[in-house]
């Protein structure tokens, strides 16, 4: 059957091309340094409207007119080339870019405008490379993508130096996180001071805030797609860092040369030795590590495969009693299959799992606590460049999902008789790219999302907590089936060169769901699938947005406006016990939510200053039934403004500085507002959820790097940082509680952290 | 149990923060009847505190509540009145406090009415309390411990336990609760865990042990969750109470006690 479809296919596109005497050229466009493959370089031919960027493979595919073109590669922060063809069959055309570094002078005269940004981007996109962001200062030195992203409109963080983050209103949980496909279940390390994501092993990042092409599915809020670097194909390099408080390094080289690569990439915190260096703190643990590996391998010229994986794992023990440790681990094996010049294939199998286990107890018995989510997926996404007008995508993704929720083992005796769950996430999708007019561009798809409960559990269902029914689902059977559409349209209409209006509604739905009771996110936060109590949490996003460039596309300003609905959005009851209740689906609550707000952003991305500066006015809400009397309240991550200022500016060809500032409104907290006693202790009294605010947060960080070049031709580099320049004491929790010795009052303490933290890292290559 | 993760970041993150004491502007609420009332197995008088609530930024005064009508009934027929023996204090006669029993509270105080009702649970028996090793050094400089109570949980009911701890006649300000979820029928193998605790060889420990009934273990369980530090913070709320009628806060159980002292040794 299968191979039917694909005959009809490859006839359909003969048939087309010989209709209208038009061939295909395609191929590959690469990195000329290190023949890294190139996301999103643009490819047109001169004098024609068509155009076309390669995909996240680096692969290209464009049907013209017989005839001589001239074909421009482009990318951001690579020369431009021009290559001429004469067009009297479909060709194969592999192409590789150099970089503006090797440039012999600074100025580039372009015909073309540089105006990507309006012609071509999505509504809610955001794009980054690592190379773009090496220079904004961070915490601790360690250059952190996710950190940077929390720097644009319509994202934020999730706490101080946290590496969670809200986009439009959503949930941390509600971000899609993609490193090479592999879904990634907890994105922080460190208790969220650092991000799992290496920089030294990434290519690219994209985020999607929420209006995603129908490939993607699974999450209401956001898409962020982190893709690893393929290592160099030419030679054999390595580059290291060292910092105060972690270091990393990174080889890559050759398989066989222009045919396959790998990089390997490790990095370590070592926060540990210097508790050890204290009596006091010997007996303390935390630190983390994460190893990113890839290998890449060109079979022929049809035919590629890639293999990555990831693994890290965090430690924090407390004295000889307690121990906690979690764990991402992702691998992706994929095949690139050219089927014709016009259809290209990609096939992945991708296994993921994130775990943790905490111990404590006694040195003699110890009681654990473990939970683990693990999926093995399929997915098979066919692009076909139908014509000049339609590209068209399409595919199908099958996960299966095996959830263990919290366990407790004391001594050998496993307690609490929780099961493990185990569901099928199917999804199929078409997604159609549509060149309607010069200027107006059309993208517009549905995905159909599949959730199937497997059996191997008891399935209650509860009211108001009180069961009131159960299914049991032997081995083997199936359960209910959530079957959920997901329209998805968006357009582009390009005003003139300088201008655009972009606009988009999408529906995501959400099968799997992160509980948490607490204001951020901790590891020892279970996910949860769907079940008979869990509907999928379901969103509908419209969005609405202008572009405009200024001065030869030196000043890029856009502003998009938002508004989302949510349904079956989740919460624990208040006081609910999530370790130890028999089964923790008597402990929630379902309620519904709304985001809306307006993104400003002005970027300067040309000349020896560069920079951005974002402003996010919005407002997010909760309705949940037994939560703040049924009333609308603000959720956890609202905030109305939200400011940020980022600048580099290149001093000399050694000497970059750079600055950022942020200021948000203080987040919503629930703060008593009257006592009174029970034992000798006093109890306080809450009125509103999230009433009440911290007071607004705003920190400056400033950085300056220093790039040299050795005798050999090596790079170094040393990147000094200050984080929390004017130490602003942010607040980062409010405690009330009983005067320690005078039981006459109450008192308010304010906790913030990092005030003042420099840091200095040394960066090598070899 | 989510607590202890919490408590063991928060001590890592106290290396980089600083604290200090603030005053907030908090909004305020209309005074409201507090009631707290317990009856155990041990010798009576039993005591009913009725009080009001006042301002978070007020001090610590309570108004008494004067004047009420108090009764505890049993369900074996017995009803007990209750005398006000100070302000706001009032105490039963008659009443012996009988494990099995369900009694129940009722009230009238200035023109509004309650009712409660608690059932004692029969009682567990603590063996013993073993203090083992939490930290070799810890910040007094010295090794500190855990508490270990050992009990073992009848294995036919669902029960829920509270611990109140007092060291060097020092009450701790944890809330410590345990249900049996996860080990019915077994051992008792959960420390008190509190880094802040700071026991020491040599401190002596006296350990009140309660068996509670399921609403009483539910008040103190939200409280438990709230009094931590940390972005990991549950947001807080009020605990479930068990009084019914007008609105009111506070707490009526019947629970038994059993108290140990130890001193402790390495």
């Amino acid at each position: 059957m299968h191979k039917i479809a694909l005959n009809l296919l490859l006839l359909c596109c003969t048939t087309l091309s010989l209709a209208q005497s038009r061939f295909t050229v395609n191929g590959t466009v690469t990195d000329k340094k290190n023949g890294e493959t190139m996301i999103g370089a643009t490819v047109y031919a001169l004098g024609n409207a068509s155009g076309t960027a390669t995909n996240a493979y680096g692969f290209y595919s464009l049907t013209l007119p017989a005839g001589t073109h001239q074909l421009v590669f482009r990318m951001v922060g690579y020369q431009n080339d021009t290559v001429t063809i004469n067009l009297t069959a479909n060709v194969k055309l592999n192409h590789a870019l150099a970089d503006n570094s090797t440039a012999l002078t600074e100025v580039v005269v372009t015909s073309k405008k540089d105006n990507d940004n309006i012609r071509e981007a999505r509504i809610g996109v955001e794009k980054l490379t690592p190379a773009s962001v090496a220079k904004i200062p961070v915490i601790f030195g360690e250059k952190d993508i996710i950190k940077t992203i929390q720097l644009l409109p319509g994202v934020k963080s999730a706490g101080e130096g946290g590496a969670g983050f809200f986009v439009r209103g959503g949930a941390a949980d509600q971000n899609l996180i993609l490193l090479d496909e592999a879904p990634v279940y907890n994105a922080s390390h460190l208790l969220g001071f650092f991000s799992t994501f290496n920089s030294d092993a990434l290519k690219d990042v994209t985020l999607i805030k929420g209006n995603s092409p129908a490939q993607y599915g699974g999450r209401l809020s956001s898409v962020l797609d982190v893709k690893m670097k393929d290592g160099s194909n030419q030679k054999f390099n390595g580059s290291a860092g060292i910092g105060l408080i972690s270091s990393r390094a990174s080889f890559e080289g050759p398989i066989a040369k222009d045919r396959g690569s790998f990089i390997i990439s490790a990095r370590r915190t070592y926060v540990d030795m210097f508790l050890k260096l204290s009596e006091e703190d010997k007996d303390n643990k935390l630190y983390f590590y994460d190893l990113n590996a890839k290998a890449s391998y060109r079979i022929n010229d049809k035919n590629r495969i890639f293999f990555s994986g990831y693994m890290g794992q965090d430690v924090l023990g407390f004295g000889k009693t307690f121990l906690v440790d979690w764990g991402n681990r992702t691998a992706t094996l994929r095949w690139n299959y050219e089927i014709s010049p016009k259809l290209f294939s990609n096939t992945s199998f991708i296994y993921s799992n994130y775990n943790y286990k905490m111990n404590f107890g006694s040195t003699s018995k110890t009681t654990e606590l473990r939970s683990k989510i693990q999926d093995v997926n399929l997915k098979e996404e066919m692009t076909w460049y139908l014509n000049t007008k339609n590209t068209i995508k399409f595919g199908f993704n099958v996960i299966k999902h095996n959830l263990i929720p919290t366990r407790t083992t004391t001594g050998n005796t496993v307690t609490g008789n929780k099961k493990g769950r185990s569901a099928y996430e199917n999804a199929l999708f078409v997604n159609r790219t549509w060149l309607v007019t010069d200027r107006l561009t059309i993208d517009h798809g549905v995905r159909f999302s599949f959730y199937t409960l497997l059996g191997g559990d008891t399935y209650r269902m509860y009211n108001n907590g009180i069961q009131t029914d159960s299914v049991v689902l032997a081995s083997g059977k199936t359960g209910k089936t959530y079957i959920n559409p997901e329209p998805r349209v968006q357009f582009n209409y390009t005003i003139n060169d300088v201008s655009a209006i972009k606009g988009g509604y999408a529906r995501n739905s959400q099968h799997l769901h992160l509980l948490s009771n607490s204001t951020s996110s901790s590891p020892t936060d279970q996910w949860f699938g769907d079940s008979y109590n869990v509907k999928p949490e379901v969103s509908d996003q419209f969005s609405l947005g202008y572009s405009r460039n200024f001065n030869n596309s030196k000043y890029q300003t856009s502003v998009e406006v938002y508004y989302k609905d949510m349904k079956n959005q989740i919460d624990y009851k208040d006081g609910a016990d999530i370790n130890t209740s028999r089964d923790v689906e008597s402990e929630l609550l379902f309620g519904k939510g709304r985001a809306y707000g307006a993104e400003f952003l002005v970027k300067k991305t040309q000349g020896r200053f560069t920079g951005w500066v974002g402003y996010t006015l919005s407002k997010t809400e909760r309705q949940i039934n037994g939560i703040n009397n049924n009333r609308w309240y603000n959720a956890r991550q609202d905030r109305t403004h939200d400011i940020s200022v980022v600048g580099v500016y290149d001093l000399s060809a050694k000497w970059s500085l750079s600055g950022l500032f942020v200021y948000g409104t203080g987040n919503p907290v629930t703060y008593p507002k009257g006592k009174y006693q029970i034992g000798d202790k006093s109890v306080f009294i809450y009125t509103d959820r999230n009433g009440d605010r911290l007071p607004a947060y705003h920190r400056m960080d400033l950085g300056a790097t220093y790039t040299k070049k050795t005798k050999r031709g090596r790079e170094v580099s040393w990147n000094f940082s200050l984080y929390n320049a004017y130490g602003r004491a942010n607040a980062y929790t409010t405690i009330f509680e009983d005067h320690e010795t005078d039981k006459s009052r109450t008192v308010i303490k304010q906790t913030s952290l990092f005030r003042f933290v420099p840091s200095v890292t040394y960066n090598f290559k070899f | 149990m989510k607590n202890i993760f919490i408590m063991a970041a928060a001590s890592a993150l106290l290396l980089i923060s600083c604290t200090k004491e603030v005053n907030l502007p908090l909004k305020t609420v209309p005074p409201t009847i507090v009631i707290e009332g317990n009856i155990t197995n041990e010798k009576g008088p039993y005591t009913v505190l009725l009080r009001k609530t006042v301002d978070f930024n007020n001090k610590n005064t309570y108004p008494p509540v004067e004047g009420a009508t108090v009764t505890i009934s049993d369900d074996a027929g017995s009803i007990d009145t209750l005398t006000e023996t100070s302000p706001g204090v009032y105490q039963t006669a008659t009443l012996v406090g009988t494990p099995g029993r369900t009694y129940t509270l009722n009230m009238l105080a200035e023109g509004k009415s309650y009712n409660a009702t608690s059932t004692m649970p029969q009682p567990v028996v603590l063996d013993n309390v073993k203090f083992e090793l939490f930290t070799s050094k810890g910040d007094s400089g010295k090794p500190e411990y855990s508490a270990l109570p050992e009990f073992t949980d009848p294995a036919n009911v669902a029960n829920t336990y509270r611990f109140i701890m007092r060291v060097n006649d020092t009450l701790n300000t944890e809330y410590f609760v345990l249900n049996d979820n996860t080990f019915n029928g077994q051992k008792n193998e959960y420390i008190l865990f509190d880094p802040g605790a700071e026991i020491n060889a040599g401190d002596t420990v006296e350990l009140e042990f309660r068996c509670t009934d399921r609403n009483n273990y539910l008040y103190f369980f939200t409280l438990s969750q709230f009094n931590s530090d940390g972005p990991y913070n549950t947001t807080p709320t009020n605990p479930p109470s068990n009084i019914k009628g007008d609105p009111a806060y506070g707490i009526f159980s019947a629970h038994t006690v059993q108290r140990k002292t130890t001193v402790v040794t390495p």
